[in-house]
């Protein structure tokens, strides 16, 4: 049990993460089309682009500090992610980045320290739980993980259980009424749908995680 | 999908890069994203600045010019454009007076303008927002400051930009700005979708002989899905929710812009237009002014939008101030 990520697995889990979402472009313009404009799937991937071309682009000869490869994806999304994508996940990454700032390597604590700003980051946009959105997903998930550390589950252990919280979480946005963006302006037609942005929030984190737990 | 374009990665460089040799004599690029008048920023004058997806064309770099607006933030198909564009934006048109950002009221926008705006606010700058939110059909009016920016917008635009031509200063130009929007109600309907660029399919799913009532400038769904109505029975319809949401009353006078959405025929509109008039007719409401065309569309969307603006005499005068925009002209 090694409970301990080197920089080249989180950079390797981001990039695994932006590939995934990018397969899923079709599916998520598509879920976007009964409650939205169809783009979703266009502006999630067009969003991530900068997210992979910051981890790409990131000078690692120097030093391989963890903080400053998500800090550098969280301000290429804040300034040209465009879309609600973009200030949304690039609060999340800054905030995240900041936790783990100048460490090549994090412990289970860091890491737990580090998606709960992730989650904090998207959180302090005024985003709240119950009202269809991405914190749908993201939040159930953060608290799993969190209980987990908490109760002394191993890494490995917490990843499968974060995975199911968001799931599930991603799933519960399917009958909630929307209260924000697009979708919160079709009062009843938006129950029955699975929120676009929760789904998408699903298969970034569900990688990323898959990933990680593969290192462990 | 039928569409000229060459790849979809390529199209909005590609529509900027003619848009601004055909008209290099009002507009210029002047950074990634950003389309400005020639020779902005105005001095003594407030900057007028407006930005959001692409898709709607002439919407937005099209009213780019004299008596409208200074600079555009571009973004990609119904995707608000990111923070350094806003930012170049508005710095493109600030000559120190400060600048007034109008745009639609939706999160992305808000949230990349508002993001843009604190940076320059730190800065130093002037800048102050104005939100449009004049569809009738995406909330009731308890909520009205959830409702979303759709052509009333463009009034919007008219009257900053005649206040800015003026002389007039940001914070008064702001007030106004509220005001006019909050005078202007608009709604639409359409009974074919727009085709997504990237996937090729149409934004929503209608059948053969429906129509959707209060859709959105992106195809996004609206009030209900009703069977194909008459030319009349549709204006009736959305005169009725319009008239009584602000309420327009007798004596009024009035701004109309009859809006196609992409792919309704001229022919079709003026046929909507006459019912318009005879109702407004009927209702004692005087026309000062009115617009029929295309001014703010959906891609090729089959529909149109109507767009009622309450006038005073300050803002009458206004609209009726010159404008020389690539693609509104008023003399």
């Amino acid at each position: 049990m090694k409970n301990i990520i080197i920089f080249d697995e989180i950079k390797d889990s981001v990039i695994a993460a932006v590939d995934e979402l990018e397969n899923n472009r079709q599916y998520f313009n598509d879920l976007d089309s009964p409650i939205g404009d169809s783009d979703h799937g266009d502006s999630v991937c067009s969003s991530f682009k900068k997210v992979k071309e910051a981890v790409l682009g990131y000078d690692d000869g120097q030093s391989k500090d963890i903080g400053a490869l998500l800090k550098a994806a969280g301000q290429a999304l804040i300034f040209s992610g465009g879309a609600a994508m973009g200030p949304l996940y690039g609060s999340a990454f800054t905030e995240a980045g900041k936790t783990v700032s100048g460490k090549s390597e994090i412990t289970y604590d860091d890491f737990v320290k580090m998606w709960s700003a992730f989650a904090g980051g998207i959180g302090k946009r005024g985003e709240k739980v119950g009202e269809k959105t991405m914190y749908d997903t993201i939040r159930p998930a953060v608290d799993a993980l969190e209980a987990a550390y908490a109760e002394g589950k191993t890494l490995k252990e917490a990843c499968v259980l974060v995975d199911i919280a968001a799931k599930n979480g991603m799933n519960a946005t399917k009958d909630m009424l929307a209260l924000r963006g697009r979708s919160s302006r079709l009062g009843d037609r938006s129950i029955g749908h699975i929120d676009p942005g929760a789904a998408s929030m699903y298969t970034f984190i569900s990688t990323f995680f898959k990933s990680v737990s593969a290192t462990q | 999908m039928k569409k000229f374009i060459n790849t979809y990665d390529d199209m909005i460089e590609e529509m900027l890069t003619g848009f601004t040799a055909a008209n290099c004599d009002k507009v210029e690029k002047i950074a990634d994203r950003v389309i400005a008048r020639k020779g902005a920023p105005f001095k003594d004058k407030v900057g007028v600045i407006t930005g959001g997806g692409s898709g709607h064309k002439p919407a937005f770099i099209g009213y780019i010019g004299e008596g409208m607006l200074d600079a555009v933030a571009v973004g990609n198909i119904f995707a608000a454009p990111g923070v350094k564009i806003c930012y170049d934006a508005i710095k493109a048109a600030d000559s120190g007076k400060g600048v007034l950002v109008c745009i639609g009221n939706y999160s992305g926008d808000l949230m990349n303008f508002g993001m843009a705006i604190d940076i320059l606010r730190e800065e130093g700058a002037k800048v102050e927002m104005v939100i449009a939110n004049d569809d009738v059909a995406s909330s009731p009016k308890e909520r009205i400051g959830n409702r979303r920016g759709v052509a009333g917008e463009i009034i919007l635009w008219k009257v900053a930009g005649a206040l800015a031509a003026m002389g007039t200063d940001l914070q008064t130009m702001k007030k106004a700005g509220e005001e006019i929007i909050y005078n202007t109600r608009s709604l639409g309907a359409a009974h074919s979708p727009c085709i997504m660029p990237s996937s090729g399919k149409p934004s929503f799913e209608i059948g053969e002989d429906e129509m959707e009532i209060g859709v959105g400038h992106h195809g996004e769904p609206g009030i209900k899905k009703v069977k194909m109505m008459s030319a009349d029975e549709i204006t009736d319809l959305i005169m009725e929710k319009i008239l009584e949401d602000l309420p327009f009353m007798e004596n009024d006078d009035v701004a109309v812009m009859l809006n196609g959405l992409g792919s309704t025929s001229l022919l079709e509109e003026y046929i909507i237009y006459k019912r318009i008039d005879e109702i407004l007719r009927a209702k004692g409401i005087n026309v000062h002014k009115a617009w029929v065309g295309e001014y703010f569309t959906s891609m090729e969307m089959g529909g149109f939008s109507i767009t009622l603006t309450k006038l005073n005499a300050e803002t009458k005068k206004c609209i009726d101030y010159p404008a020389n925009a690539v693609h509104f002209v008023t003399k």
